[in-house]
Parts: structure tokens; C-alpha cells; sequence
């Protein structure tokens, strides 16, 4: 009796969520596109030892020394106060140069002196902000060299001889990053608004959606213009005057979401038991409305992108020095005739983009209630 | 103690304004229940019963007073008095959300649809335990662990199902759970909206069995909704008929389920269908029409379009309840 009971296997019936998710992952292109992006994004926290000027380890008369992973520290928010990344060149025996150590100068040199002194550099040991034409010893290539130029490297050098390849890369973490926060900070306040309209309902419904509608005309690109002529510009200041008014869209959603929601006896529960109206928002009504949420994050993604994009581009976006694509985008148009310049930034956008709207379209799917959305 | 009153409900009214045109002014009501009134006696059960659409729900929900969170502008008249066990008597109808929670943990109330009234993204022990969190707020997590697995076993559930979410259960043992959570506060009156409605008959019987064992145990009283008329005549120790938002007769259950004196509430009783081939002879009363729309009432007797002896002066006023024989009844003529 025993023998038989242990062989009936229990089979647990299986979440929205769990279908959902075993669904999207049968939508190839939306996966991999999934995949591929967030290793990306989780690889870009670590360009510093991956994509930099710096050495990982030297060896100077048998000290060690790391460079690197120090600029990786200083490149986390608040901590880039405290750390340190200046290292003199004449600490290190790099004789005459009592400013920051050039470490790929410095590595050709130790192999000559044969003195065990050693150095191991990043794989691709350039910076997104140095002028990789100017270093002494080494005949760099010009400014606006083509990659076939044997001293330049993957996708040759912009205007200001700085190393495409790696202002690319590092374009790729400050965009996504700005379209997170942004999309964050929308959530944050479209949400709660957007609940408050749906639930409450009424005048208030009512009063406060004709508010919105004043708000959502207000300009934001001339805004910005003008805000930057007397402002710098800076990440969390883009943000903020963007998010002004990208707020408004997911508050429609989740108003109508809410509305749907709250005439169920669930809610009428949660009531008849006290709990209070924020709890039966927040706890009881939102994890039930969260479709909308899930479905348009994608394109809220790709519209914070085109958006950084867009105002780097026409020049009111980040400062000059950080690498971003939408001023490579600008560069490119001012030397149409350098195709490294022109098609690198297009393409890193135009994939990302579309890798993003198959990411939202597989969502998207994953979500319809019916097995084939078309007829087959 | 036994026999005293707990709750009055004294010409209840509940209208839902319904707006139209360009400035969204208010054209018409609805007048989903209109001046009803009954008592319910401490540890008694009273049915209400009456065809879909004339107002059971509403008034179980103007009881636990949830009517404005869903429709902000529904006009409520009326009162509704609950007397505590102190003696003092509240008027629950117009108390705000702040002051009405100390009642929540008097009066709770159990749902029709056993699927849409539990919280799908909450364990089954976060559901039960979410009444103790807010009115026992001087237990311990431990103590309301225990809590909930003690509800569960007195509701039939198996306490290891506690981690369980409720589309791992069937419709009956959803609507244990539901059970489960109007208990938890150790209420005095709770609600019952059709409670069995949505279930399978074996099922019923397990779950109106459960009822009214807790009844027993605890002491509550019921206020039993339903359209099923054997259902409440069971259960019920007196029935209210309902029509079109008026009450048209109260009495003992068994003089409105045996001898109904209001024609609506013969023509209803007289459709129940009966298992004893003996009785197969009985008439029927079928009525002719619909339900007239709650939008436009007849004038006086709301039932006189389709009563099959109505007269002239129905028309006229609207007929009060009236004790005939043992029972109330809202009919001059019988």
C-alpha cells in the first residue's frame, strides 16, 4: 500500500505566472533577446575592467598594484567621492611623468628592461574619454582614422581621436541605465495616481483627469532647452524634467485596471473586513493589475532610449566628456563620409531597440489568454 | 442574552443615481431597495429570498455598509441599528470608513462566487490571518499562526493546505476558506450573499451543514441571502420574501414556506420543485411578465402588473406589511 502511495506523484497545478513565463520562453526571439540584453547590461557594470586604460595588475619591483578594479570601485554612485584613481607615473617607474600613469606606454617599456617587473591590461585596454592619437611613444593614428588603420583598434577613432568601440560600449550602460530610472520614476508616480483615480472614482476621478490632461500639454523638449541654456545638464536632472510629464501613460492604464478591479468581492472583502484603503490598493488591488505594468515596460524602455538619444543628439542631453550615442550619432552626421562614425552608433541603437520590442511583443504574447493568436 | 435584539433594519432605501447628457446631470434612480425593514434576534437565522435583481445583495451590502466605495453617489436612507452587547445602539448606515471599523470585526460577511472573492495572489493563510492582523492587533505572529490553523480545521481544510493559494482549490473548499475568514474575528452577525449558489449540491449540503454547526458552536447569526428556496427554509429560523426592493412578507420559516399568503410569495414557493411523487398533482403558479425595471416602478404595489389578483386600489399606495395570521405581509387583499 505503502509502495503504491510513494509512486503517485503530486502534481501542483501551475500559477498565471508560471504559464506566462514557460510561455515567453517559447517565443525564441523574445527570449534570447531577453538573455542577450540583460547579460549585456550585467557585463556593462564591469567595463571598467573590461574596456579601460588602466592595468588590471602591475608588478613594480615586487609590489602589486590594480588600477583597474580601483576605477571599477569609483565608478559605483557616492562611493567615486572616497576612491582614489590617480596613480603618477613616476611611482611606478614610469620615469618623467608625474601625471596619471600610461599604463600601455609603461607595459612596453617593462618588456624592454626584462626586469620582472610585469603588467596585464583590460582586453580592450582603451577609454571612452582619452585621445588615443596624442600617446608619446607609440604612433597612434590619427584623429578620424579608419579601423583599417593597423594602430587603431575595432572601429577606428571619432573627431577627438577617442577609441569608438569604447565609447560604444560604454554609451550602451548610461543609455539603459537612464531608460531604467526613468521608467522607475514614471512607475513611481504614475502608479499611486493612476490607483488613486481608478479607485476613488467620482469627482475625483473626474477633476484630477482634467488636471492631467493641462499637465500632459506641457512642453518638455522646449522645457529642457531652456533649462539647459542656464543649467549643465546632468543624469538625474534629464531624468526629472523627463519624467515630468512620462508619467501620464501608465496612470491611464492602471486607472482603467483599477476601476475593473475594485467592483470584485475580493476588494468588497478586504473592505468588510477594515483594512485600510492604501492596503487594499497596494496589497489587494495592485498585484491583480499588474498586465498593463509588465506589458508596456518594454516600450517604456525604448521610449526613455530614443529619448536620451533624441537630446544627446540635438546636443541638450548629457555633457560633453560621457560617452553617449545619441552625440555619436551627432559626430557621425557632421563626418557622413567616416562610415565607422555613421553605422556603429546606428546599428548598437537599432539593435538594442529591436531587441527591446521583441522582448515586449514576446510579453506580450505570453499574456494573450488564447493559445494562437492568429487563426491557423 | 439569547433573545435580544442585534440588528434593525428600519426603511432602508438605497437608490443608484444613474447620469446623462452633455454635463453628465443626474437623470433617474435606481432604486435597488426601497424602504425595507426586518430584525434579527441575537443567534437566529433569517433568510431573505426573492428573484435576481430585487436587492437581496444590496441590502446585505448596505449592512456591512461597502455601497459608497464602490459607487461614491448612491443615495442611502434609512437606518441601520446594531446593537451591541453593551446595550447601545448604532446606526451603521452613514458612519465613515474610520469609525465603521470597529463594527468590521462584528459583522463580516461571506460571498457568493467562492473564485472572485478570494485574493488570488494571497496564501490561504495570509487571507485568514489578514482579519486578525487588524482587529487583534495585540497577538503575536505565533498566536495568529495558531489562530488560522485552528479556523482552518473548524472549516474542514487540512491545516497543511495554510501555504496554499486558492487556485489549488476546489470551488467548495474555496468557499471554506471564505468561511474561514468571516469567522476569524469571532463575529456576531455575518452576511451570508447566496453562499451556496455557486456550488454542487452534494456540496451545499457540506457547506449549510458547516454553517450551521458554527452556528451553533459560536452563537452567530446569519443573515441568509439566497434564491434557493429549500436552502433557506432549512437553515433559516424566519424568511423575509422580497420583490422589486420591498419586503412583501416576514414570518416564521415554516408558515412562509408552508402557508405564503402574499401572491408573490405563493407564486415563488409554488415553483420550488418538490421530490414527493405524491404531491405531483400540486398547481403551479406561473406569473405572466417580466420584473418591471427597477428604473420605472409601478405606481403603488410594485407587483400589481403581473399579480394575479390585483385590483384598482393596488395602484394606489403602496401597501405596508401587516401582520396576517402568524406571519407580516404587504397585501390588503389576502
Amino acid at each position: 500500500m505503502s509502495e503504491k502511495a510513494s509512486t503517485i506523484q503530486v502534481v501542483k497545478p501551475q500559477t498565471i505566472g508560471q504559464r506566462r513565463w514557460k510561455k515567453f520562453k517559447t517565443i525564441k526571439r523574445g527570449y534570447y533577446s531577453l538573455l542577450f540584453l540583460s547579460v549585456l547590461y550585467a557585463l556593462s557594470f564591469l567595463l571598467p575592467v573590461l574596456v579601460n586604460n588602466k592595468a588590471l595588475i602591475v608588478k613594480y619591483n615586487d609590489e602589486y598594484y590594480f588600477p583597474a578594479f580601483k576605477s571599477l570601485l569609483a565608478s559605483v554612485p557616492l562611493v567615486d567621492n572616497v576612491v582614489s584613481t590617480f596613480q603618477s607615473g613616476e611611482s611606478i617607474g614610469q620615469k618623467g611623468n608625474s601625471g596619471d600613469c600610461h599604463y600601455r606606454e609603461l607595459m612596453v617599456q617593462y618588456q624592454n628592461e626584462q626586469g620582472g617587473n610585469f603588467i596585464i591590461m583590460p582586453i580592450y585596454p582603451f577609454n571612452p574619454i582619452e585621445d588615443i592619437t596624442t600617446e608619446g611613444n607609440l604612433a597612434f593614428a590619427e584623429p578620424l582614422t579608419s579601423p583599417d588603420n593597423i594602430h587603431t583598434r575595432i572601429l577606428g577613432t571619432d573627431e577627438n581621436g577617442r577609441d569608438v568601440f569604447a565609447r560604444m560600449s560604454y554609451g550602451f550602460q548610461v543609455s539603459i541605465t537612464f531608460a531604467l530610472l526613468l521608467v522607475f520614476v514614471e512607475y513611481l508616480i504614475g502608479i499611486p495616481i493612476g490607483g488613486l483615480l481608478g479607485y476613488k472614482g467620482g469627482w475625483v476621478d473626474l477633476i484630477l483627469q482634467r488636471f492631467i490632461e493641462m499637465w500632459s500639454t506641457l512642453p518638455v523638449l522646449f522645457l529642457i532647452i531652456i533649462v539647459v541654456s542656464f543649467v549643465q545638464p546632468n543624469f538625474l536632472l534629464l531624468v526629472l524634467l523627463l519624467s515630468l510629464t512620462a508619467w501620464i501613460p501608465i496612470t491611464i492604464y492602471i486607472r482603467a485596471e483599477f476601476l475593473r478591479e475594485k467592483s470584485k468581492d475580493y476588494v468588497v472583502a478586504a473592505i468588510s473586513i477594515g483594512v485600510p484603503t492604501w492596503k487594499i490598493m497596494f496589497k489587494h488591488i495592485l498585484p491583480n493589475s499588474l498586465v498593463p505594468i509588465v506589458t508596456n515596460f518594454p516600450f517604456a524602455i525604448v521610449a526613455g532610449l530614443t529619448a536620451l538619444v533624441s537630446l544627446d543628439f540635438l546636443g541638450f542631453g548629457l555633457p560633453p566628456p560621457t560617452p553617449s550615442w545619441g552625440q555619436m550619432l551627432s559626430t557621425g552626421l557632421q563626418n557622413i563620409t567616416k562610415w565607422w562614425l555613421v553605422f556603429s552608433p546606428m546599428f548598437a541603437l537599432f539593435t538594442t531597440l529591436i531587441m527591446i520590442v521583441f522582448i515586449g511583443e514576446a510579453i506580450r504574447e505570453a499574456f494573450d489568454p488564447k493559445t494562437f493568436s492568429r487563426l491557423r | 442574552m439569547n433573545n435580544s435584539l442585534l440588528l434593525e433594519v428600519k426603511n432602508l432605501q438605497v437608490y443608484f443615481p444613474i447620469y446623462g447628457g452633455v454635463i453628465q446631470k443626474k437623470i433617474a434612480e435606481v432604486k435597488a431597495v426601497d424602504g425595507v425593514s426586518f430584525s434579527l434576534h441575537r443567534g437566529e437565522t433569517l433568510g431573505i429570498v426573492g428573484e435576481s435583481g430585487c436587492g437581496k445583495t444590496t441590502v446585505g451590502r448596505a449592512i456591512i455598509n461597502v455601497l459608497r466605495h464602490v459607487s461614491p453617489d448612491v443615495h442611502l436612507g434609512g437606518e441601520v441599528l446594531f446593537h451591541d452587547k453593551n446595550g447601545e445602539i448604532h446606526n451603521l448606515l452613514h458612519l465613515n470608513t474610520k469609525s465603521m471599523i470597529p463594527f468590521r470585526s462584528k459583522i463580516q460577511m461571506i460571498f457568493q462566487d467562492p473564485y472572485s472573492s478570494l485574493n488570488s495572489r494571497l496564501s490561504v493563510k495570509q487571507i485568514v490571518s489578514e482579519p486578525l492582523e487588524i482587529h487583534n492587533s495585540g497577538m503575536s505572529a505565533a498566536e495568529i499562526n495558531d489562530k488560522v490553523l485552528w479556523l482552518l480545521e473548524k472549516v474542514g481544510l487540512q491545516p497543511e493546505y495554510s501555504s496554499r493559494f486558492p487556485h489549488e482549490f476546489s470551488g467548495g473548499q474555496r468557499q471554506r476558506i471564505g468561511i474561514a475568514r468571516a469567522l476569524a474575528t469571532n463575529p456576531e452577525l455575518i452576511i451570508c450573499d447566496e453562499p451556496v449558489s455557486a456550488l454542487d449540491v452534494s456540496v451545499q449540503a457540506q457547506v449549510i451543514n458547516l454553517m450551521e454547526d458554527l452556528r451553533d458552536e459560536f452563537g452567530i447569526s446569519y443573515l441568509f441571502i439566497a434564491h434557493d428556496l429549500s436552502v433557506v427554509h432549512h437553515i433559516s429560523k424566519r424568511i423575509g420574501v422580497m420583490y422589486l426592493g420591498n419586503m412583501v412578507e416576514v414570518g416564521e420559516a415554516d408558515d412562509v414556506y408552508f402557508n405564503p399568503k402574499h401572491p408573490y410569495s405563493k407564486a415563488l414557493l409554488s415553483s420550488v420543485p418538490n421530490p414527493d411523487p405524491k404531491q405531483k398533482g400540486k398547481k403551479r403558479i406561473v406569473l405572466s411578465g417580466d420584473i418591471p425595471n427597477p428604473l420605472n416602478k409601478p405606481s403603488g404595489c410594485s407587483f400589481r402588473t403581473r399579480c394575479p389578483i390585483a385590483q384598482e386600489s393596488c395602484s394606489i399606495s403602496i401597501p405596508e406589511l401587516t401582520a396576517k395570521e402568524n406571519q407580516l405581509v404587504a397585501c390588503p387583499l389576502v
